[in-house]
């Protein structure tokens, strides 16, 4: 073991050894000084050796060893801590006395090994007489009166009672007690003044309040004076609000207040305001009301309370006034003001009419009324047939107005925004397919080129909100049917504003829908990618120089991805047909296997025209082109309508459209005989040789553009026939793993399943179509049941 | 009246040169659609033709060709396969 690790140990030892009898001996050892301090006469002090008689029971116990043997001694004080410094003095020993007596013992124990002589251990006195500390008489009288406070206040006494008892023992020893004494009275006195002074007042107070008790009749003039006093304010006169305080401030003293004051007072309010709410609520009007309802409420919980009323009854007040103004009027305000102040965008008021109906719990009646409110405003919007051509701006409008309304006066609240949702959802589809197709037709106004007015921003953001709509249409595959062939004619007609624009609203609604609503639209943006480099290898091909004259650009188009569109006759001039001839060939080279099907309906040309009065740039239609070509270099001044048609094998109401545009337009470049607005078949054209124009070029295609009532028709149908594949696809899925099926169960399942609306009747005949095909049969014993066919 | 044609553009459908509403002899799903694997088609789904003159969705003859029974054989007559170098 090294030295500090010794130490460490003789330290740990020797605490442990003594700090159990340390505090025993401690105040043991002071107390016996203090004793023997006072037990000897004054002046004399400790002058006695050991051995010497004395009265002290130290003394006592020590005269039995007599005599006195250190041996005797060390184990005696190892024992039982008898404080053998007594010798030391009066504060001194208090310091260390087992430790001191540890080291005493030792040493003398060493020295009894010799064996020496005995000696006599004198004890001497002080030279110097002990000292109090200067102010202990103040110190420890200030530690007994708060002692004194506390017993007076029935409180914890914050020392323990045998120090304040040896505290008060050491001030008479050293003849204090007089003064001690005087001050003691002093606190005493002062603290039965004070007491008898409160029980006076208190009784004084209970023999007024049981007078007033008893005085019935005046009290209830006193209470019914101070209500009156209260109702005329209420009714707007201004009375002496600091008497009535006064009032009501004996009452509380009294602890009548609650007794006799407040029951009659709240009973008038109650009557007050449910005359002034039954008066009010019909002859004002709504948005009045309510402002003037929460004017009250202010008054009553603020105004009054801080004037005179006690605080303790604002809540049976507010609760009160509330019940009265709000709670028995609620189907009236909302019945009376809901509507009109909807319509007026009354948001200020609106918002009161919420903070003050969530007081009454009243929120869902409100929603309730939000919610076939919107119902009917925006189901208006959508079955007014007149208005469809505004319908999408009507809509886009009100959900921006309701969004505002929601955010502003119904604070954002979750469910009066979901409320808004299923209002819009259901108004929405509340007219069939028509709300979807003017939506993608909307959408299309704003993609098609000639639409500068917005910025990229706007149009951005407007898209956001029309796909807003677009979320709440459950039939959206007509969305997509109507959007697809606007598309299509934006893309082939070179018609389409901003091809970033175009992509932007593909990734919001694949977002949207998800990949497979626009896995098709995507391809036909890819054919339009692979027709341009097509296009330029075949610029590069030797075969181009054969047509350059006539250059063509084509679109090769995948099948499948496009709207289908039915094949059109045309006869085209031989060079034309040459071209097309030439990139056929060019394309079968490049392509194995594949072969090409022209959609001259859709195609458009470039064309220079040299009139008489100026030369002019068209842009024409492929038919426009063919009917112009006719009339070219002078060769016919007049064609017959029918002349025309033999010539270029145009179908009738194709080539009507086709002469209209070009003889009864805006660019009036041919003329018909006899003039007007129609063309006939007994028609007969020539060309306009006085034909002018402000513009150099001119676009006179726009019909291709229009959407025909075939083309509409045709495109809905088509939707329906996806529909019923769908639904019979459907139909033989849920067959084919259920094996038999009630008739309703499997129209709950495709209700389930189909993402668009159908009727039952529609589903019914799919069911019988597929029974005559051998997918499934009734079962014999139950004719409302289905059995799937392998 | 002088009227002179520039450019035009005008699109054009192309399918595969094929019997219409004929199908693939291996999936039975018509040429113009696509093979049951695929999703689309189009470029993303051809066709081919073997010199004994059968067409097929590409991939489901290559994974016929693959299919251990099938001694690289047209799935139609049995003779071996070879896909014909040129289609007229």
């Amino acid at each position: 073991m090294d030295n500090r690790s010794r130490l460490r140990v003789a330290h740990t030892f020797v605490p442990i050894a003594s700090s159990k009898k340390r505090k025993s001996s401690n105040t043991l050892a002071s107390q016996q000084t203090l004793d023997a301090f006072y037990n000897t006469p004054r002046g004399e002090a400790l002058s006695t050796t050991l051995t010497t008689k004395s009265d002290s029971p130290l003394n006592k116990r020590t005269k039995k060893s007599t005599p006195f043997d250190l041996e005797n001694m060390s184990q005696r004080s190892d024992s039982d801590h008898a404080p053998t410094n007594v010798k030391l003095g009066f504060v001194t020993p208090v310091t260390t006395p087992s430790n001191g007596n540890a080291s005493n013992s030792k040493l003398l124990s060493g020295n009894l090994r010799t064996k020496a002589a005995p000696k006599k251990l004198i004890i001497r006195n002080f030279k110097v007489k002990p000292q109090l500390p200067p102010n202990y008489e103040d110190e420890t009288w200030d530690r007994l009166k708060r002692a004194v406070h506390a017993i007076q206040n029935h409180e914890k006494v914050p020392e323990s009672l045998e120090t304040l008892y040896k505290s008060c023992e050491n001030l008479c020893h050293h003849k204090m007690a007089d003064r001690l004494y005087t001050r003691l009275r002093e606190e005493c006195e002062k603290h039965v003044q004070v007491e008898l002074q409160r029980l006076s007042r208190d009784m004084g107070l209970e023999l007024f309040r049981s007078q007033l008790l008893k005085e019935t009749s005046l009290r209830d003039k006193i209470v019914a004076g101070a209500i009156d006093v209260i109702t005329t304010e209420r009714s707007g006169d201004t009375i002496n609000s600091s008497l009535l305080q006064s009032l009501i401030r004996i009452f509380i003293d009294l602890s009548l207040y609650h007794d006799v004051f407040e029951e009659p007072f709240l009973q008038r309010t109650q009557l007050f305001y449910r005359s002034e709410g039954e008066k009010l609520v019909h002859s004002l009007d709504m948005a009045e009301y309510l402002q003037h309802a929460d004017q009250r409420l202010k008054e009553e919980g603020v105004e009054r309370i801080n004037a005179y009323i006690d605080p303790s009854s604002k809540p049976k007040l507010i609760k009160l006034v509330e019940a009265e103004l709000l709670e028995r009027h609620v189907d009236t305000i909302l019945e009376k003001g809901f509507q009109p102040l909807l319509q007026d965008n009354r948001k200020d008021i609106l918002a009161l009419m919420y903070r003050l109906l969530s007081r009454v719990h009243a929120l869902d009646k409100l929603r309730t009324y939000f919610f076939d409110n919107l119902k009917k405003t925006g189901g208006a919007i959508v079955t007014d047939e007149s208005r469809d051509s505004t319908m999408v701006q009507s809509l886009l409008a009100y959900k921006q107005k309701i969004d505002s309304i929601v955010a502003d006066t119904f604070d954002h609240n979750p469910q009066f925004a979901n409320s808004m949702r299923e209002a819009f959802e259901s108004f929405i589809n509340s007219r069939q397919n028509k709300p979807a197709e003017l939506i993608a037709k909307f959408v299309d106004s704003r993609l098609r080129s000639g639409n500068k007015t917005a910025t990229d921003e706007e149009l951005e953001s407007l898209l956001d909100r029309v796909l807003i709509l677009f979320r709440f249409i459950h039939g959206k595959d007509v969305f997509e049917a109507f959007y697809k062939r606007d598309l299509a004619k934006r893309l082939l007609l070179g018609k389409s504003a901003s091809i970033d624009a175009e992509k932007s609203m593909l990734s919001k609604m694949k977002t949207e829908c998800g990949p497979g609503f626009t896995s098709k639209l995507e391809g036909m943006f890819k054919d339009i990618d692979i027709s341009r480099d097509l296009m330029s290898n075949f610029k590069n091909h030797k075969s181009y120089d054969d047509i350059k004259d006539l250059q063509i650009y084509v679109n090769v188009l995948t099948q499948g991805f496009w709207p289908t569109y039915p094949p059109v006759e045309i006869t085209l001039p031989p060079d034309m047909a040459n071209s097309q001839e030439v990139f056929k060939n060019f394309y079968m080279s490049k392509h194995n296997g594949r072969r090409l099907m022209w959609q001259n309906n859709l195609g458009h040309c470039v064309v220079k025209a040299t009139f008489p009065k100026g030369k002019k740039e068209l842009l024409v239609s492929l038919f426009q082109t063919v009917v112009l070509l006719l009339f070219n270099d002078k060769k016919r001044d007049h064609l017959t309508y029918n002349e025309i048609r033999e010539l270029t094998n145009i179908e009738d109401k194709e080539l009507s459209r086709t002469l209209q545009s070009l003889a009864c337009g805006n660019s009036r470049v041919l003329k018909k005989n006899p003039p007007g607005r129609d063309v006939n078949s007994s028609d007969s054209f020539s060309y306009n040789d006085a034909f002018t124009a402000s513009l150099y070029r001119l676009k006179i295609n726009t019909i291709q553009l229009k959407e025909t009532v075939e083309e509409n028709t045709r495109t809905r149908e088509g939707v329906f026939q996806d529909r019923q594949y769908q639904v019979d696809a459907a139909i033989v899925r849920i067959m084919k793993t259920r094996k038999t099926l009630s008739h309703n169960m499997l129209i709950n399942e495709l209700f389930e399943q189909l993402r668009f609306p159908v009727k039952a009747t529609d589903i019914k005949k799919r069911i019988e179509s597929l029974i005559d095909r051998e997918y499934m049969e009734r079962e014999s014993e139950d004719s409302s049941s289905y059995r799937y066919l392998a | 009246m002088k009227i002179k044609v520039n450019t035009w553009t005008v699109p054009a459908y192309w399918s595969w040169d094929v019997e219409n509403e004929d199908v693939c002899g291996i999936c039975q799903v018509a040429y113009d659609a696509c093979c049951p694997t695929c999703t689309v088609p189009g470029d993303g789904c051809p066709l081919i033709w073997g010199e004994c003159s059968h067409v097929f969705h590409m991939h489901c003859l290559i994974k016929w060709l693959n299919a251990p029974n099938s001694q690289e054989q047209c799935p139609m007559d049995r003779t071996p396969w070879k896909t014909a170098a040129a289609h007229s």
